[in-house]
């Protein structure tokens, strides 16, 4: 008797159940199509994968906030800096001193509270591991981290500085949660570094759920968000390393987002109505740099011959298909401060010349080296030479792994004479890109551009607190390196982002990365 | 001295199993060199992007690779004899470990494909070789050798195309199982195999349907060498003594197939088993195209980038399978000789 | 002049064509494609339309029009001038790589199968490691770890596949060791070297030549092959494996042309090479015709 009412009532759950479907579909699902799985998700440590995943797993201190731009869209505004996971801060007189109040009631996915603890936590392990969460902490000059109370934050710099508000928007170094990840500490692995590659603990939106290696991670919302809740509340994440079978998986809508899409492809996608694709100028440039320790380049004409024997009406045509916006300094929009300091165009009668003027009447033979690190950087070297050509300059391309181009590229090794990189970075301060990229402590400066009046304009401009002057030095700093011309500014090939044609909501941070917890897809 | 079957078989064993360790070595030794002598440098993909001189030093001595390069190579061996395989360099995962995920796959794709190919390329050969230069066996010949002819990578491609971007037949080449399905426990690691042992229909037809494709393309260029091998064997045993003996004596067609095919079961399997290793290399191109996450793409990557330890469990795996199949195949072999 | 002694040295020829055509239309086939391609790639120059490196970079991925016969890709590059190009590069890998293999695999054979002991121990060892090697991991870490030319490409591939012609050559030698005319030939008082090379060698000659198209084919494909993965060869080279990694990625979003041009180009080849090969071994080896015939 009883078993029958038992099977009756299930029964009847199950029919109700589907009749209401919106009782079991509490979960949505976004499915996408990466490269390759995430090999760990220890912010600290950089390996394919990571980013991707950790700037949906941890947050910072602040945030930037966001106005209508000229399109009518939704935009970040890199000058406005506003609290997160802080509720308010005040700052000493010299700028040197920070103190945070945080926001009460923030959970992690373990239940935790963040406690200043956390955050003095934090900058322990990224002093330790010295990695990437160090050299952050270092870019916005931080001293000393310690526990005011146990909601206060104390920061101690050694220069006030802009970035430093800036530096606190990134996910790193990542504030963990400190109380679950001792769990998992031991004597010799004080920091838990070894659990935290592969396991998330934090305040941000997502946690990792499971990661198969190779295969697929699965990421779920974190139930204690303090912000507002995801649409997305479970993110599986695929590996799918040909690029070709991702746009074949995302125009058939079996994936609602593909990441690193050919650009020529995108062309055709934006036809189809399948899919969306969102695109926004970023501030990374395509550039060529050249490496003045090295012949020809060490010879300034040189240099500048190479800027004005470069087609860029070509380049723009062939390789950004007239869809890249043309890089006018070493700092493009949004960043604060940037000029129109680039002044060259193409002029090869000026280039010839300036060889001649500097011993090279016949023109010169150069190799010019690039790797698979980005997409143009094929293209890109295929114009160049046939460009360059036209005034002489003999131009053999050569393709090196990229194991090899970073190694040989890196900071004080400088071995590579001629060669494309990307200008960019996480925080859209001027000061913080320039002092990466073109100055020579710098650890994008792949090209030994070490220039003692450079340098010495980009660091008075970190810690020069009056805006006209830090507006003129970054406008002085801009224009020394065009004359240098050791970059040639191509173009910004630009963030472009494939999604089902249903997405809306996606708003692009300075960190380049997408972030899931703004996609929606409700009808 | 009494050779017993039993003790025939025991000692080729043996024979075997002492033979392979210098040719595994040298295996190992080449590959180990090889990949180092270039200029490959994987301590900056190490050390991330915001490495200096002083990070990337201290690195390369933490991994030692300051020291000479036989140096390196006993410290190798020395833990490979302990089980231990080396750490990948992007993320530290242990190579063993990633072994025992991907290999699976790669088995499971590679024995399916071969057992398909087989099932068709062995009668067709058969079949070509009793009637040779006849129009079937002409046809079959070209057919053959324009599979010989196409890149694994170019039939894959233009079957997702087909098959699953314009027909919509197959499913999405993204893995080895759908989205909605849930996966098996993990016992062998091969997906079909867990399905089975768990009853979990619904994710075995997932599995199956996702390695049609990739199955039927490898399958597809895996047969054309077997129909041209199969017939060339049977071409010789057909014009061989015995058999015109049978046939002047009047046996029917059916016992003459019988005898040519026992008597070609041995240098068939041989060049099956050829196949199966030559495939478990060439399947990375297949993994890459269909997302199927084996030991071929990984392996492959690796190479691209350098990743030392990776490469050399790869090209270790690979060996010491090719070596395993040999010798099951060779004892079989053994074991079907009548005179045996 | 042409006299009729050369008319009859034509017509004599054409006879024998037909007639081995007649014996084995394979080899006809595969020699007439071959020959093609051949063709093809030593008049390339004056073919083609445009230089395989010149981009038009207005032009990019056109498809196939009046102006690009077989389209633009990519780079603003004609495909048309590309693909023809691509047979002198098909040859340019494939023949010096079979004459590295026949230099090297042809003496070693003779060598193990005539004297055996110490050297066909070796080789023997060395066949099995090949054997048990992934040949094309081995070639890809080769290539990749030796840089982008094709100069270390087709090294690798021409040592890779010796030993394969060693053992031909090892099992012909073997065969004719114990024949009536080589043990009169060493009766009769000739040094070793002399009857390998002079006694030996014309009649081992025979398999290797079957082999050669075959292995040269594989060349071509091992090397499309590993400019597909990305190693080997330098763009803007006009090499079909490169070509079809290129193009590959557009057959998905419709831009067809890019990769089927260089892939049909590469599959006939090595198809002409196979046919050429197999017929090759129809003809020389009477053993494998039919019986009944």
């Amino acid at each position: 008797m009883m078993k029958k009412q038992g099977s009756v009532l299930t029964l009847i759950l199950i029919v109700a159940l589907n009749i209401f479907p919106e009782v079991w579909a509490q979960e949505k699902t976004l499915v996408i199509a990466m490269n390759s799985t995430p090999k760990g998700v220890d912010p600290d440590i950089w390996v394919p994968g990571q980013i991707e995943a950790t700037v949906n797993l941890y947050e910072g201190l602040t945030s930037y906030g966001t106005r209508v731009g000229s399109n009518g869209k939704l935009e970040v505004d890199p000058g406005k800096i506003q609290p997160h996971l802080a509720e308010s801060w005040t700052v000493s007189p010299d700028g040197k001193k920070y103190l945070f109040k945080l926001k009460h009631g923030i959970r992690s996915p373990f239940g935790n509270e963040l406690t200043a603890q956390d955050i003095v936590w934090t900058y322990e392990k990224s002093a330790l591991q010295k990695r990437t969460g160090q050299f952050m902490a270092s870019v916005g000059r931080i001293e000393k981290v310690e526990a005011a109370s146990k909601y206060e934050v104390r920061f101690q710099l050694s220069d006030a500085n802009r970035i430093f508000l800036g530096a606190l928007t990134l996910h790193l170094p990542a504030i963990f949660d400190s109380v679950e990840a001792k769990k998992h500490a031991s004597p010799d692995d004080p920091y838990a570094a070894k659990w935290l590659s592969l396991n998330s603990a934090g305040f941000g939106p997502y946690h990792l759920q499971s990661l198969q290696s190779g295969q697929q991670a699965v990421f779920v919302v974190n139930s204690n968000y303090f912000f507002k809740k995801p649409y997305y509340t479970k993110i599986i994440w695929r590996e799918v390393p040909s690029p070709a079978t991702r746009v074949a998986l995302i125009r058939t809508g079996q994936v609602q987002y593909a990441e690193q899409i050919p650009f020529q492809q995108l062309t055709v996608l934006r036809t189809d109505p399948a899919v969306k694709v969102e695109s926004v100028p970023g501030f990374g440039g395509a550039t060529v740099r050249m490496n003045p320790r090295y012949q020809p380049f060490d010879k300034v004409k040189v240099r500048q011959a190479v800027a004005y024997a470069t087609d860029y009406a070509a380049i723009s045509e062939a390789v950004f298909l007239g869809q890249g916006t043309r890089s006018r300094s070493m700092l493009n929009s949004p960043i604060a401060g940037a000029v129109n300091a680039y002044k060259y165009e193409t002029d090869y009668n000026k280039a010839k010349q300036l060889l001649t003027e500097v011993g090279y009447p016949n023109g010169v033979d150069v190799t010019l080296e690039y790797s698979t690190n980005w997409w143009w950087e094929e293209p890109l070297v295929l114009q160049m030479q046939a460009s360059l050509a036209k005034a002489g300059i003999r131009v053999t391309p050569k393709k090196i792994p990229s194991t090899e181009m970073l190694a040989r590229r890196t900071i004080n090794v400088w071995t590579v004479p001629f060669l494309t990189h990307l200008t960019s970075s996480f925080v859209p301060d001027p000061s913080y890109n320039m002092f990466l990229t073109a100055h020579c402590k710098g650890s994008s400066n792949v090209n030994a551009n070490c220039d003692a009046a450079m340098d010495k304009l980009i660091d008075a401009s970190a810690i020069e607190r009056e805006e006209k002057r830090w507006l003129s030095l970054i406008e002085q700093a801009q224009n020394l390196q065009a004359d240098s011309a050791t970059f040639i500014e191509t173009f910004l090939p630009g963030t472009h982002e494939v999604f089902a044609a249903c997405m809306k909501g996606y708003l692009w941070r300075p960190h380049n990365r997408l972030v899931w917890k703004d996609l929606n897809c409700s009808s | 001295m009494i050779t017993t079957r039993r003790s025939r078989i025991i000692r080729f064993l043996f024979v075997r199993l002492f033979v392979s360790i210098p040719v595994i070595l040298g295996i190992v030794f080449l590959t180990f060199m090889l990949i180092r002598i270039g200029g490959q440098d994987p301590v900056a993909m190490i050390a991330g992007p915001v490495a200096d001189s002083a990070m990337l030093s201290a690195i390369r001595t933490q991994l030692q690779l300051d020291q000479p390069l036989l140096q390196q190579f006993l410290n190798y061996v020395l833990l490979v004899s302990q089980g231990d395989l080396g750490v990948s360099w992007q993320g530290g995962i242990p190579v063993l470990s990633e072994i025992k995920q991907l290999f699976p796959a790669t088995l499971e794709l590679v024995f399916l494909s071969v057992g398909l190919a087989a099932l068709i390329g062995v009668p067709i050969g058969m079949r070509s070789a009793f009637k040779p230069n006849g129009w079937f066996d002409q046809l079959t010949r070209f057919c053959s050798l324009a599979g010989f002819s196409m890149p694994t990578y170019w039939l894959g491609l233009m079957a997702i195309f087909v098959f699953f971007y314009l027909l919509r037949w197959a499913p999405a080449p993204m893995g080895r199982l759908g989205v909605d399905v849930a996966t098996p426990a993990v016992v062998t690691g091969s997906v079909l195999i867990d399905c089975l042992l768990e009853g979990n229909w619904n994710a075995l037809s997932s599995a199956l349907s996702h390695l049609a494709l990739p199955v039927l393309c490898f399958a597809l260029l895996a047969a054309a060498p077997i129909i041209k091998q199969t017939r060339a064997i049977m071409l010789e045993i057909v014009g061989s003594d015995y058999v015109r003996y049978a046939r002047a004596n009047g046996f029917s067609k059916k016992t003459i197939e019988k005898i040519a095919l026992r008597n070609a079961a041995g240098p068939l399997l041989t060049f099956l088993g050829l196949e199966l290793t030559s495939l478990l290399a060439a399947a990375a191109l297949i993994e890459y195209i269909f997302s199927l996450s084996g030991l071929g793409q990984w392996g492959l990557n690796a190479i691209l980038l350098g990743d030392f330890a990776v490469v050399q469990g790869y090209v270790l795996t690979l060996a010491l399978s090719s070596m395993l199949i040999f010798m099951v195949i060779d004892l079989m072999v053994l074991l079907l000789e009548p005179r045996n | 002049m042409f006299t009729k002694k050369d008319s009859s040295a034509v017509v004599n020829f054409v006879n024998y064509s037909l007639g081995i055509s007649r014996r084995s239309p394979t080899f006809a086939v595969g020699f007439s494609i071959v020959g093609l391609f051949l063709l093809l790639a030593m008049l390339a120059d004056f073919i083609a339309p445009y230089s395989p490196t010149q981009s038009f970079s207005y032009n990019v991925l056109n498809p196939p029009d009046g102006r690009f016969l077989l389209g633009s890709d990519g780079n603003g590059m004609d495909v048309f001038s590309r693909v023809l190009h691509g047979c002198r590069y098909a040859f340019g890998i494939s023949i010096p790589a079979g004459l590295i293999m026949i230099s090297i695999g042809v003496p070693l054979g003779l060598v193990a199968g005539y004297r055996g002991g110490f050297i066909d121990e070796v080789l023997l060892r060395i066949l099995d490691v090949l054997r048990s090697f992934p040949t094309i991991i081995l070639a890809l870490a080769v290539v990749a770890a030796m840089g982008q030319s094709l100069t270390s490409m087709v090294l690798v591939i021409g040592v890779l596949d010796s030993p394969i012609f060693a053992r031909v050559v090892r099992a012909e030698v073997l065969a004719l060791r114990s024949s009536t005319f080589v043990m009169a030939a060493i009766a009769m008082g000739n040094p070793a070297w002399r009857v390998m090379f002079v006694h030996i060698l014309p009649n081992a000659i025979l398999g290797v030549t079957a082999q050669l198209p075959m292995r040269m084919a594989w060349a071509v494909r091992i090397s499309a092959t590993l400019a597909f993965i990305g190693v080997g060869i330098q763009a803007p080279t006009p090499e079909w494996g490169a070509m079809i990694r290129q193009g590959a990625e557009y057959v998905i979003t419709g831009e067809w042309w890019v990769a089927l041009f260089p892939g049909i180009a590469l599959m006939l080849l090595v198809l002409g090479f196979n046919l050429l090969g197999d017929g090759l071994s129809d003809i020389l080896d009477p053993r494998r015709r039919s019986v009944d015939k």
